[in-house]
């Protein structure tokens, strides 16, 4: 959902997210989880939000997650499970609540039950051993209730290693007044994007049709997804495949480099302060967003309320229909659990059950489901935001959630966003293109996978 | 009318110290035994000293020898832990953008140190010359930024600096210098020196002001009664004489140069791109101990960096004290 993956970026980077998150949580109103700012070193206190009023006898789960209005479900789950207690406590968002987690992990004690955990970092614990396989509790009658692209990443072999609950299938989403005015209508390819991305910036050379943040290395990578680039092979164990310079790879970057040299493309940081001012003013027209767009970016609408509507992804080849994911989470079980049954019963029940759902689905969690009962209800797909008027962006975004490419992640997310956020900033600036980049990155990753006792074939 | 009123405030000699020669009880010692207050003395000593080195054991040299320790193992997410001696430092003994780092942040506080001293004796000494009005509300006013928690006024700062929205930009705009980026890479270590010296000049003047205030009066009335002019006075009288505070404040800011870390963090969020995950030395352990995973190396840096600021240290108390003893 919103801002974790955004979090998980800015955090990880080491750069923290503290500015946008501050500026986020002081704009007010449902901002979403990305007020717990997590500014290096100072990690405020978990709160504790849910979780009083139990039967002794219950046996005792800790829940750590920082989705707001995570309590109301929880609650509930109490409410109606007399035998379990859980407490959930609200470490922070991102890193907020990684780094005590895989600091209690290597302490051998301290670690939740069950714990948020976005999808590209559930390979980084599923190596270190660190995840309960929930096929002995169940897990797989639950298989055919989950959009597939969600099941496969939280599989790996035989072994389901988390329950998936949200995430964000990525669409064209603009503001439909900006479009008009520059007389464009949603490119259905991208060479028609490439086209308006011309025309709406000679038309005025302040704006453009949409930013290009490739210092975002999360979203990058759902975009070589989408373009049948993805640079990793991993199903676990030993062996990685890298490779950011092939001849998909170097298509997608001889795509973008034009626009990005010649300006048609912002290169603003992407979910700053200053891309949402230029989104709401009309400097830039569009984004390449995710479902949670309409929650995550209403909250910093001013001017261009009602007006935002979202099309599908812009395709490789006319007629196409593939889709990409950008974030979500997951709810494993940890290891160090001395109730993996209950801890489990639990994690199902939070991202398996239309109880659950029917809160967290609701604001201030504002969750997009993975799951099919409440992704393909006619309710959650009729419903309209404030932001976007009487359109209904949840028929887009639920039809592009059954067309994500798999995205296996390499075990070792944190580091490669951190140092993507530093070789693909140089994009941005100007230094490297990005066919450059993306050989740099090459050589970095391949260094430090080796580094870490990989095997990697390029 | 050289002072403001009597009262001296904090003795200068609070400020050095290691060296001061504050007057020290004397305690006779008889032929080959302490006596009876002296060893009194130094239990009660022992007692007080009792709680911090406690505190200091486990906080700084606990976490110090552990982090050394560390730094000779090497963990890999296939294959574990394993000893690795001096592998960790060899690495960062070689690494382009680890010294890279180490010379920003040397040019960043030879730059920003001089000009804030210069600027904070400037205050300080209109200060105490007591010539301006509202002088303690001045003091009070340029003291207020240091109150400013850092990371508050780097957020303030970087709205400032915006490259799209930020009043600074477009003032430079409307003077003529178009595309002028406060935050681009070739002028982001001069606006973060500006943003270390409006958060640490009020403080500065405050510590230059109170030494100023411990110059003996006497002195300072001998020179007016030999027609002494002002600026003599100021620099020749009154600036050698508030020497250690300045000595011990260059040191103090070398160290937090050194570990420049909260301001170039908050400010990559305005700028992408320019502030990489090496930019200061501290940033490049951060981000190598916790989002790379590498904690070893990230110790071998850590403890790389301390023998720096060591060294500096060192140096810096070795030329005091030369000067001393020529003194």
């Amino acid at each position: 959902m919103l801002s974790k993956k955004r979090i998980t970026q800015l955090a990880s980077t080491g750069l923290a997210g503290a500015a946008t998150a501050a500026l986020v949580a002081a704009c007010g109103g449902g901002a979403p989880a990305a007020s717990s700012s997590k500014s290096a070193g100072a990690s405020p206190a978990p709160s504790i939000l849910a979780g009083a009023n139990c039967s002794s006898s219950a046996t005792h789960l800790t829940f750590w997650a920082w989705v707001p209005g995570m309590s109301r479900a929880v609650t509930e789950f109490n409410a109606t499970h007399k035998n379990i207690c859980v407490t959930l406590e609200d470490p922070g968002a991102g890193s907020g609540e990684y780094v005590p987690l895989d600091n209690a992990l290597k302490a051998g004690s301290g670690a939740p039950d069950v714990a948020e955990v976005e999808f590209d970092l559930l390979p980084s614990y599923e190596i270190q051993h660190q995840l309960v396989n929930l096929v002995p509790y169940g897990a797989n009658k639950f298989k055919s209730d989950f959009a597939s692209w969600a099941w496969s990443q939280v599989s790996q072999g035989s072994g389901v290693y988390a329950m998936p609950s949200d995430f964000g299938p990525m669409g064209f989403y603009y503001d439909q007044a900006t479009l008009a005015k520059y007389n464009i209508t949603p490119p259905t390819t991208w060479a028609q994007f490439a086209q308006d991305a011309a025309k709406l910036h000679s038309q005025n050379p302040k704006a453009y049709l949409i930013d290009f943040a490739a210092n975002d290395a999360q979203w990058l990578m759902d975009m070589m997804a989408q373009a049948g680039a993805w640079p990793f092979e991993y199903h676990g164990g030993s062996n990685l495949t890298i490779n950011w310079t092939g001849p998909a790879q170097q298509k997608f970057a001889s795509f973008w480099q034009p626009l990005i040299s010649s300006h048609e493309v912002a290169t603003v940081t992407d979910l700053s302060t200053q891309e949402n001012t230029d989104l709401d003013s009309g400097l830039i027209a569009a984004s390449i967003y995710s479902a949670w767009a309409p929650s995550y970016f209403a909250p910093n609408v001013k001017q261009s309320m009602g007006q935002w509507r979202a099309a599908p992804l812009p395709q490789w080849t006319a007629g196409a229909s593939v889709g990409a994911d950008w974030g979500g989470s997951t709810y494993p079980v940890f290891s160090q659990s001395k109730h993996p049954a209950q801890a489990a019963e639990f994690s199902e029940w939070l991202c398996a059950t239309d109880q659950s759902w029917n809160i967290v689905k609701t604001p201030p969690s504002s969750l997009f489901p993975t799951y099919l009962p409440t992704l393909q209800s006619t309710a959650f797909k009729s419903q309209t935001y404030p932001i976007s008027g009487s359109s209904q962006p949840n028929q887009v975004f639920s039809a592009g959630a059954l067309t994500i490419p798999q995205t296996p992640w390499p075990p070792f997310m944190t580091q490669l966003l951190n140092q993507g956020g530093t070789t693909f900033g140089a994009v941005m600036t100007g230094k490297q293109t990005l066919a450059q980049a993306f050989a740099t990155f090459q050589q970095q990753e391949v260094s430090y996978a080796k580094a870490q006792g990989f095997n990697v074939t390029t | 009318m050289l002072r403001e009123g009597g009262r001296a405030a904090v003795s200068e000699t609070a400020l050095r110290q290691p060296t001061a020669a504050v007057a020290q009880p004397r305690v006779w010692r008889g032929p080959g035994r302490r006596s009876v207050y002296a060893r009194r003395r130094g239990r009660s000593g022992l007692a007080f000293v009792t709680p911090f080195m406690i505190l200091f054991t486990l906080f700084m040299i606990v976490p110090l020898v552990y982090a050394v320790y560390e730094s000779l193992y090497t963990t890999k997410l296939i294959g574990g832990t394993r000893f690795s001696g001096f592998a960790n430092y060899s690495t960062v003994l070689q690494s382009g953008p680890f010294w890279g780092g180490v010379i920003r942040v040397v040019i960043f506080g030879g730059i920003q140190i001089p000009v804030m001293l210069a600027i904070a004796f400037f205050f300080a000494t209109i200060f105490d010359l007591g010539v301006a009005k509202w002088g303690r509300f001045f003091r009070a006013v340029y003291f207020v930024p240091f109150a400013v928690p850092i990371v508050v006024s780097a957020l303030m700062w970087g709205f400032l600096f915006d490259p799209a929205y930020g009043p600074f930009n477009r003032l430079m705009n409307s003077i003529g210098f178009h595309n002028f980026n406060w935050l681009s890479s070739g002028l982001m270590v001069p606006s973060i020196i500006i943003i270390a010296i409006w958060e640490w000049t009020g403080y500065t003047t405050v510590i230059m002001y109170t030494a100023l205030k411990s110059v003996p009066r006497d002195l300072v009335e001998a020179a007016i009664l030999d027609d002494t002019p002002l600026w003599r006075i100021i620099l020749r009288i009154k600036l050698p004489m508030v020497r250690p505070a300045i000595i011990l404040l260059i040191f103090i800011n070398t160290i937090g140069a050194m570990q420049l870390f909260v301001e170039p963090n908050i400010l990559n969020n305005y700028q992408a791109g320019v502030i990489t995950n090496t930019w200061t030395p501290v940033i490049n352990i951060y981000s190598t101990a916790i989002s790379n995973g590498e904690y070893q190396l990230g110790a071998a840096m850590a403890v790389v960096l301390a023998i720096i600021i060591i060294a500096i240290s060192v140096a810096s108390l070795a030329f005091r004290n030369r000067r001393r003893s020529f003194s």
